[in-house]
């Protein structure tokens, strides 16, 4: 099975959940969409169901871990949160991203003027 | 790298997790539903509504669950795991289809298996010796005397194993009957000379004692290894054995060996050596047959090439051997054998083994994978109906998100379910079917005895299932899946353009089919006709009411010639007054039976002028021979008891000897030298001609003499001659057959411990003669049974299907107006349209593939119009009757029920 990171678009949820996870600590699914959605200033209006690939993908690599719990309201609810691993990974991706985005922001300049 | 591992581990994890994680993902998904609704209903939506939205929010739950499905386990084992289970249950729900399509393929797949079981037994497996592709059959031949391919002569033999180079080691063996005497009945059984070169050659070591060494091989060690078989048979497997004396002939032999249990020597198939021998003596050449030059060209030849020698760098070296061999000829013969040409050729011994049944094999592997064929269009017109029914599923299946390439492995999976059902079946069949085969093949046809179903066979099951699974459900699974979502959901079964590419599709299937079975069919046909043919032979004598048995006397204790013609002179007057004996004669052969050759210097023939002896067939005769088989006299006289040694030599001669020598003129009172120097014999009679050997080979030249004259010191000087194992034959009033005991209790009387053998009517004769052809005609007969069978049904489904498809259509056209008799004739045009198009395909592939047939043929060309024209009518009437019922219901449709039929 091929590393995610090479499809830009599940990379960058993924790396959103990770950012997330690190500011919110330990959050379920539907928090981790509405928590991007909000920051995003809802420019990023998710089907909040495709969260769920990128946790299981998270998951999988053992970057987050799961556990059940109870919700704010008292609800049962799977709550996530980074592991060691997954504080590593996220500092890597984070810089690989800014780096990317830093040529790709340059290159699309260029592309302009031309 | 670690994640990634990681990830794998824990996908293979969720295999066996996977109901546990199902339900908790639904539970999380479902928490998350909650959430959402709740924020709704926050923001003042009504409950139903809220929870709508957060439907739409969270995205279609199906499509979720299967993306978590699909990363967490290992999708393809798992849709696969699905669409077996899926499969299994559409498979259930409509039993019909499944058992008709699961026989369908169990009768292809079986047939296939079985004769590929054969085939990899007796063509793909290499001879069961060590390194066999490098094993030589060697052979002599003297073409230009009518000789093309014999044995090797003892001197020639010695001269050429002396003067080549290309073989390492050269093996030479001589099968012959001998008489095994001592323990229980007398029995006759195959015993083998074989120099002691052999076995090593072979890499066969005898399972219990040894093999002979090279100073054994010489006269005077009376030697034996027995075969497993005789050792089991008639020693009771005892392993004393070895030191022990055996009777052959009633001359002792003491076991020093025992074979293994399957080697067989020589191999079953190889030509005029006889069957594998029961026991094996040393070649053991003697001083007098070091002599026979140009006589006895008996001993077969087997070789080993050198390292590094190739096949045609032995056949150039082995002319130069030839060479030697003709100089080392005394001066009065030398001269035939250059003219004759005589040479050494060389030829592959596994193909001298096989070469006989392979031709047979091929054709009928080439067979059974039509009639494969055949069931795989079967099943794909099948598939292509049952697409149609299963339309509505199939829309709604696309409709949930099931995507094009899901669903055609879907309907793949079926297939393979399908076809590895009728795999599993066939199998069984299959082991069936051999052992019925093996248990019908005549003698005639070498075929082993026992043919392993083995891995090797389980595999090739296993390859042609799928093979066909494919070959069957791609088309009819693209099909399907092709037609889109709203015209499928749409359509109401009338003909929309989907159901038409079925339609044609399915055309195009059973055209295939009729094309397929018209290839059979011809070469059934062919089969048939060819077999008819042979029974109508003219024998040139009459079977029934013969009897013939062997009585085969040891040389050791009828020595002399006198002993031998008085032993068989008293047996044929004793039997001659047997009552219901109406006439019986002794000789050394029989019609049908096999022929020795011997050579002649006709008179007066053109060959005569060149010096080149002919060779013909030679019988002896004493008694009434003529009157038993009734052949009758053409020209001149019979024998008579006055054609004694001592009186003038005489000779009868058939009508195509005669003819061949003498042409337009009168052979009576010609003369023909038997060798080059032989004695003279005059012709006095012309008798009519009779097939020697078998029905489909051509008449030899015939010369018989009388009995009385060839006895005599000419015939001791040829010790392994049959002279000594002659044939009583007698014509009988009633049923031959009850003749039997009293026979062999006249040959009783003489000499009791002499064994009878070879007891068959001339009826029996002839039906062992044509057992081979019969058996071949009945084999493929029955696929082409099978393949019309299947054809007829795919017909029939196809029109069957079409005409409910077109219920509604046959309605507005009878509403309108149209008379019954012109639906019938429509669906009949279409049926009829489609079996001449195969028949056309058919009949241009038969054209090409027919001649693959030829050498199974008699008399019958493997294009023989005759037998195309009436397949070809044979195949269009099936179709007829096939498309004759489908024809009715249409004709039956009610306009008014056809209308309402929605």
């Amino acid at each position: 099975m091929p590393d995610g990171k090479s499809d830009v678009l599940q990379g960058t949820l993924d790396l959103m959940v990770l950012k997330t996870l690190e500011a919110m600590g330990s959050l379920h699914g539907y928090g981790i969409a509405r928590r991007i959605e909000q920051i995003s200033e809802d420019a990023l209006r998710l089907n909040q169901g495709t969260i769920y690939a990128s946790l299981v993908r998270l998951l999988q690599r053992g970057w987050i871990s799961a556990e059940w719990g109870a919700s704010e309201n008292n609800r049962k609810a799977r709550f996530y949160s980074l592991t060691r691993a997954g504080r590593k990974q996220l500092a890597v991706e984070a810089e690989n991203w800014v780096r990317i985005s830093g040529v790709i922001g340059r290159v699309m300049q260029l592309a302009h003027r031309g | 790298m670690f994640a990634s591992l990681r990830s794998i581990a824990s996908r293979i994890a969720g295999l066996f997790s996977f109901r546990r994680d199902e339900a908790e993902f639904d539970n999380e998904l479902d928490a998350h539903l909650n959430m959402l609704a709740e924020e709704n209903i926050r923001g003042g939506m009504s409950p139903a509504e809220a929870r709508r939205q957060a439907h739409i929010r969270l995205g279609g739950s199906m499509q979720l669950r299967e993306t978590n499905r699909n990363l967490r386990g290992l999708p393809i084992l798992e849709t696969l795991w699905q669409d077996l289970r899926y499969g299994l249950r559409m498979l259930r729900k409509s039993p019909g289809f499944t058992t008709v399509a699961i026989l369908t393929l169990a009768v292809g797949i079986g047939a296939n298996t079985a004769i590929f079981s054969i085939v990899d037994t007796v063509l793909l497996r290499p001879l069961p010796f060590q390194d066999p592709s490098r094993l030589i059959s060697l052979h002599e031949g003297i073409p230009r005397m009518g000789y093309p391919k014999m044995g090797f002569s003892h001197p020639d033999f010695a001269v050429f194993a002396r003067e080549q180079k290309s073989f390492d080691t050269l093996g030479s063996f001589q099968s012959e009957h001998v008489a095994i005497t001592g323990r229980g009945e007398p029995e006759r059984i195959s015993v083998s000379r074989v120099s002691a070169s052999l076995f090593p050659m072979l890499g066969v070591q005898p399972v219990l004692g040894r093999s002979f060494t090279a100073e054994e091989d010489a006269p005077g060690h009376q030697l034996a290894i027995l075969s497993y078989g005789i050792w089991q048979r008639h020693y009771g497997g005892d392993s004393g054995i070895l030191g022990q004396s055996i009777q052959l002939d009633r001359k002792p032999y003491v076991v020093v060996g025992v074979m293994p249990r399957d080697f067989q020597f020589p191999p079953a198939g190889l030509d005029d050596v006889g069957s594998p021998a029961d026991i094996w003596i040393p070649m053991a050449t003697t001083a007098l047959e070091l002599q026979d030059w140009g006589g006895s060209y008996f001993t077969s030849v087997v070789g080993r090439l050198r390292p590094g020698v190739t096949l045609e760098q032995a056949r150039s070296e082995t002319k130069l051997a030839s060479e030697r061999i003709i100089d080392s000829y005394p001066a009065a013969i030398a001269g035939f054998a250059r003219k004759g040409e005589l040479s050494v050729t060389l030829s592959p011994f596994q193909d001298e083994v096989v070469g006989s049944v392979r031709p047979l094999l091929l054709v009928l592997m080439g067979a059974v994978a039509l009639v494969l064929l055949i069931a795989c269009a079967n099943l794909a017109t099948l598939l292509l109906s049952r697409a149609a029914t299963r339309q509505r599923e199939i829309a709604v299946r696309t409709a949930l998100g099931a995507s094009r390439f899901r669903l055609i492995q879907q309907m793949l999976t079926e297939s393979i379910l399908l076809a590895l059902g009728g795999g599993t079946l066939g199998f069984f069949l299959a082991f069936w079917a051999r052992n019925l085969m093996l248990r019908l093949v005549p003698s005639s046809i070498p075929l082993p005895d026992h043919v392993p179903l083995n891995s090797g066979v389980l595999a090739f099951a296993i390859g042609i299932s799928i093979l066909a699974a494919v070959l069957f459900g791609t088309i009819p699974a693209f099909q399907a899946s092709a037609a889109t979502m709203q015209s499928s959901l749409q359509e109401s079964g009338r003909g929309s353009t989907v159901s038409r590419r079925r339609l044609s599709l399915q055309g195009f299937f059973v055209t295939a089919e009729f094309a397929l079975a018209l290839v059979l069919l011809m070469g059934a046909g062919l089969l048939i006709r060819s077999f008819a043919k042979l029974l109508e032979t003219n024998l040139g004598f009459r079977p029934e009411n013969v009897l013939t048995v062997n009585i085969p006397l040891p040389s050791t204790v009828y020595s002399h010639a006198s002993q031998v013609e008085n032993f068989y002179k008293d047996v044929l007057q004793r039997v001659s007054s047997l009552p219901g004996v109406q006439s019986a004669s002794i000789s050394n052969d029989l019609p049908l039976h096999g022929y020795e050759m011997v050579s002649i210097s006709p008179e007066g023939s053109a060959d005569f002028q060149e010096q080149k002896p002919q060779a013909v067939c030679q019988s002896w005769i004493l008694g009434n021979y003529f009157q038993t088989m009734d052949i009758p006299l053409l020209e001149g006289r019979w024998f008579n008891p006055d054609d004694e040694l001592n009186s003038q030599q005489v000779a009868l001669v058939s009508l195509s000897t005669a003819k061949k020598f003498w042409p337009g003129q009168d052979a009576i009172g010609k003369r023909v030298r038997w060798g080059v120097n032989g004695p003279w014999d005059t012709i006095v009679g012309v008798v009519g001609d009779v097939n020697e050997r078998s029905l489909d080979e051509p008449v030899m030249p015939h010369v018989y003499r009388p009995f009385s004259q060839v006895a005599g010191p000419f015939l001791e000087q040829d010790p392994f001659g049959d002279w000594h194992a002659m044939n009583l034959a007698l014509r009988t009033k009633s049923d031959p057959a009850a003749m039997t005991s009293a026979v062999v209790a006249q040959a009783h009387s003489l000499d009791p411990d002499l064994p009878v053998t070879n007891i068959r009517t001339m009826t029996q004769v002839i039906s062992s003669s044509v057992a081979g052809p019969r058996f071949n005609t009945i084999l493929l007969g029955s696929f082409a049974g099978v393949a019309l069978f299947l054809a007829a049904i795919g017909i029939y489904g196809v029109l069957a299907y079409a005409v409910a498809q077109q219920t509604h259509e046959i309605g507005i056209r009878m509403a309108l107006g149209a008379q019954p008799d012109h639906v019938l004739r429509l669906v009949l045009y279409r049926g009829t349209r489609l079996a001449l198009v195969g028949v056309g395909i058919g009949a241009v592939a038969a054209v090409i593939l027919t001649r693959w047939l030829s050498s199974l043929l008699y008399a019958v060309s493997a294009t023989d119009p005759a037998t195309f024209v009436s397949v070809a009518i044979v195949l269009v009437l099936v179709a007829l009757a096939a498309c004759y019922i489908p024809a009715r219901r249409a004709m039956r449709v009610d306009p008014m029920v056809a209308l309402r039929y929605e």
